[in-house]
């Protein structure tokens, strides 16, 4: 397992590489003049432009400006952005936010998708099973900014149980109902994975030896049925926690949280690439290692998989 | 409420055979209909005596042993009728907390195809233990060590540094070794077998049998053992039931059956072992196909394949005629098959 991780790691490298280098390269090539529309009605000077441009090395060939961004990543000075202030400060502010909704959301994914999940396989045609497969369908047909709009509208603007936008500061408890939002989909899909792998699972021989061990049907069920039962559904938690974040940028929208996902909407359109660049890179980096993760948790669940 | 299970000091406080199974019937409700899998089975087992339950796949054998067990799934199986009496006391109608407990400590299985039937995510000392940990509420460390002990009884070789593996890196012997330990944990009275060989390689199945001899030789349980082999029945069982179409159609004492079968579907099992001395000749095989559990024949459920067979066999279904002692055979014209006329 050790050198098995230690391999993957290597892997990574080449892996970021690349991806930070499309990343950095095809951010400059979009049209548009970023510095172009940064003087209100007119347009700037060429001194302006021109200063601006050696400042952020635009004046360089891609290459250079690449291994320039590759020694400021790597020593964590990420300069300023187009308005003078240090991205580090930025991105310090918004990604806590972000990892703190993407966590509430995981946990909100796993607590109440599982259990219905494994409350629909158990009793398969059941009226739990029905709500849940309706239930399911329905968040699964809803775009998340439906889903978004609808319950901001409902709880926040109907009935006030919510304030509609989360503060500053954004605390877990006004995170509750943006989390559920982002997490509303992969929810709807690790119920409909769980309550497969249980309905699978159930008349699997081991359960069967289970029940004939003479186990009481708690044991069977949740120490038996649902340790083999949870191994796919915990990978699919696992990858999908990069996605999670990347999702972020709508909900973030919608609920006026400044996370990264908000900060990134903004930079994109203002064309600011100083801050889409380290969170696009940053992005891949959580991908990559949650994926890394799960490969080894997946070799923890399951004994079958050994990594030499 | 009689309890079952009153401890080892309880053993033995009834009168009548350790395990009755009277007049069995389990039907299977299907969209094509209900299929009668077991219809109307008795037999019964004595401490240390072993019964081997013979039969073709579909003859409703294991579901026999799956409801004595109480694992048949249910729906689509259900008891139409009969009982199973454990110790004098109708099991099927116990409350399921009680049966739950007899499960492992009275009443015992080991399974066909020992991969599957082990959990793979669990190492099989710690399956083992779970046993004692249940049902005797053992500690942890007290529960592996008894886990490891029953590895050595069952001559698992190295079974102190293997009680930490998993069911996937041990041979498919050891495996059913493990599963035959776990069956054995609580020292039940009766433990089924059901097809514990036929995954094994030859020499396999050779050791697994005089592993499950010795196992119930040393602890006086009935042992049920289901099969399709002739062959491997011969040298453990002491009596045999030969079951078709979900019911049995002979019983006898083991060497009675083997030296002159009475009942015409028994005696073409028989005559289907491929023997050396009739090395090039064509094997014998049963005409015709097994019956179909939805669209059973009229009568007696083996006309249809019987050479024996005369006009009353397709509306009258044969009792169990008595022949002598504990023999049986539901043949009309058994005296026939007996006298080896054909």
């Amino acid at each position: 397992m050790g050198r098995y991780t230690i391999r993957r790691l290597l892997q990574l490298i080449p892996v970021l590489l690349g991806t930070t280098f499309l990343i950095n390269y095809m951010v400059w090539q979009l049209p548009g003049d970023p510095f172009a529309g940064r003087c209100g009605q007119r347009p700037c000077p060429d001194s302006y432009v021109s200063a601006m441009r050696a400042q952020f090395g635009l004046d360089q060939p891609i290459l250079l400006q690449y291994w320039q961004f590759l020694k400021n990543m790597l020593s964590g000075n990420l300069g300023v952005d187009f308005n003078q202030v240090p991205v580090v400060t930025q991105l310090a502010d918004a990604w806590p936010i972000t990892i703190r909704l993407a966590l509430l959301a995981v946990a909100i994914e796993a607590v109440i998708g599982i259990s219905a999940g494994v409350l629909s396989g158990l009793k398969r045609g059941g009226f739990i099973d029905n709500v849940v497969t309706i239930s399911t369908l329905f968040l699964l047909s809803l775009p998340v900014f439906v889903t978004g709009f609808l319950l901001q509208w409902l709880l926040g603007v109907q009935f006030q149980i919510i304030t509609p936008t989360v503060s500053d500061e954004a605390p877990i408890m006004e995170l509750i109902v943006p989390a559920f939002v982002l997490a509303s989909l992969n929810m709807a899909f690790t119920a409909r994975l769980t309550r497969t792998s249980i309905v699978e699972n159930r008349r699997s021989d081991y359960v069967r030896t289970a029940i004939a061990k003479g186990l009481t049907n708690r044991r069977v069920v949740g120490v038996h049925l649902l340790r083999n039962s949870l191994i796919p559904v915990l990978t699919f938690l696992g990858t999908e926690v990069g996605s999670l974040m990347s999702g972020a940028i709508i909900t973030e929208g919608i609920f006026n949280i400044h996370g990264i996902g908000g900060l990134l909407y903004r930079a994109i359109t203002g064309q600011d690439y100083t801050i889409v660049v380290p969170i696009a890179s940053l992005l891949v980096l959580v991908y990559l290692v949650s994926n890394l993760l799960v490969d080894l948790l997946y070799g923890v669940l399951d004994p079958r998989i050994r990594y030499e | 409420m009689v309890e079952v299970l009153s401890g080892p000091t309880g053993r033995g406080s009834y009168s009548g055979a350790l395990l009755e199974v009277e007049n069995l019937q389990v039907e299977f409700h299907t969209r094509q209909g209900v299929a009668k899998a077991v219809n109307g089975v008795t037999y019964s087992v004595n401490p240390g005596e072993t019964l081997a339950v013979l039969g073709e796949s579909g003859s409703g054998k294991s579901v026999t042993a799956q409801t004595i067990m109480g694992i048949l799934d249910m729906p689509p199986g259900r008891v139409a009728g009969g009982a199973i009496r454990f110790r004098g006391v109708d099991i099927l109608k116990l409350p399921e907390e009680q049966r739950r407990r007899i499960r492992g400590e009275g009443i015992s299985m080991v399974f066909q195809d020992a991969l599957s039937a082990l959990n793979p995510v669990f190492p099989v000392g710690w399956q083992i233990a779970e046993m004692f940990r249940i049902h005797r509420g053992s500690s942890r460390s007290d529960a592996k060590k008894k886990a490891v002990e029953l590895m050595d009884r069952v001559r698992i070789p190295g079974a102190r540094d293997r009680v930490n593996d998993f069911p996937h890196q041990f041979s498919g012997g050891m495996r059913q070794r493990i599963m035959i330990a776990m069956a054995i944990a609580l020292d039940p009275e009766i433990l089924i077998a059901d097809e514990p060989t036929t995954a094994l390689d030859v020499t396999v199945q050779a050791q697994i049998m005089g592993l499950l001899a010795d196992l119930q030789r040393d602890s006086n349980m009935g042992l049920i053992l289901i099969t399709h082999d002739l062959g491997v029945v011969a040298d453990v069982a002491d009596k045999i039931a030969v079951m078709y179409g979900g019911r049995i159609v002979e019983t006898a004492p083991v060497h009675d059956l083997y030296r002159n079968p009475a009942h015409p579907y028994t005696k073409g099992l028989l005559e289907s072992i491929p023997r050396v001395d009739l090395k090039g000749q064509e094997l014998y095989a049963i005409k015709g196909m097994p019956p179909n559990l939805l669209e059973m024949p009229s009568g007696c459920a083996f006309h249809p394949r019987c050479p024996y067979r005369r006009e009353d066999c397709a509306t009258a279904v044969p009792p169990l005629y008595p022949i002598s002692g504990t023999r049986g055979s539901a043949c009309h014209y058994w005296r026939e098959v007996v006298d080896g006329s054909r």
